[in-house]
């Protein structure tokens, strides 16, 4: 399981249906990435989850989820 | 849909085998020396830069070829090394010569380039299909 989970699709269908290649077009990536990202197959780096979250308008952790504690 | 690097990776895997099927099928004519001519076949890989040059590769992309490249680094020298060390213990230990062929610096140079270059393409191919993390984050 990845460590860092998504919302991208929920998202997208909250925005007017956006389709996956327009989401790419917009942060830049090609629509497989998109495919990964959503599968959970692809961690992003800082930049592109930065890119992903503007163009929902939402914070970083809003779209991406981190669940693994922290060790004390 | 398979991307540029993608396609790249098959020419590499389907070159490679093409290459040792010829090597093979050809040893009982020309013997194991002539037959590794077969290996030119590789040189077909030359036009691999000109698949989808267009084509834009991003993050994920950049992210699979280095960590496959850096694979088909290892393996390549690994069997570098391995080929030029095993050909001493082969030939000491086993046959008591002192001397090897010339040749041999050659071939273990160009299997050390096959490898690379067949295990970057099967690496590809495989980070395609699995999880991947980009190593920039």
């Amino acid at each position: 399981m990845p460590e860092i989970t998504n919302c991208i699709r929920r998202l997208r269908f909250d925005h007017d249906e956006m389709t996956q290649e327009s989401l790419a077009v917009r942060v830049g990536v090609t629509r497989q990435t998109i495919i990964a990202l959503e599968a959970g197959k692809y961690t992003p780096s800082l930049a592109l989850a930065f890119r992903i979250a503007r163009a929902f308008n939402k914070r970083v952790e809003d779209v991406f989820h981190y669940d693994v504690p922290i060790k004390e | 849909m398979m991307n540029a690097e993608q396609k790249r990776a098959w020419l590499g895997v389907v070159t490679g085998i093409a290459c040792v099927v010829g090597y093979v099928a050809l040893i009982p004519f020309l013997g194991p020396m002539a037959a590794t001519g077969a290996f030119g076949l590789y040189g077909i890989n030359g036009i691999a830069p000109l698949i989808g040059r267009k084509e834009h590769a991003d993050e994920r992309d950049r992210s699979i070829a280095r960590q496959a490249t850096l694979g088909g680094a290892m393996a390549s020298y690994m069997a570098f090394i391995f080929g030029c060390m095993g050909t001493w213990f082969v030939a000491f230990a086993w046959h008591g010569q002192e001397q090897v062929s010339v040749h041999l610096v050659a071939t273990i140079t160009f299997v050390g380039g096959i490898v690379f270059y067949s295990v970057r393409s099967v690496v590809v191919l495989v980070l395609y299909g699995r999880h991947v993390g980009a190593d920039n984050a």
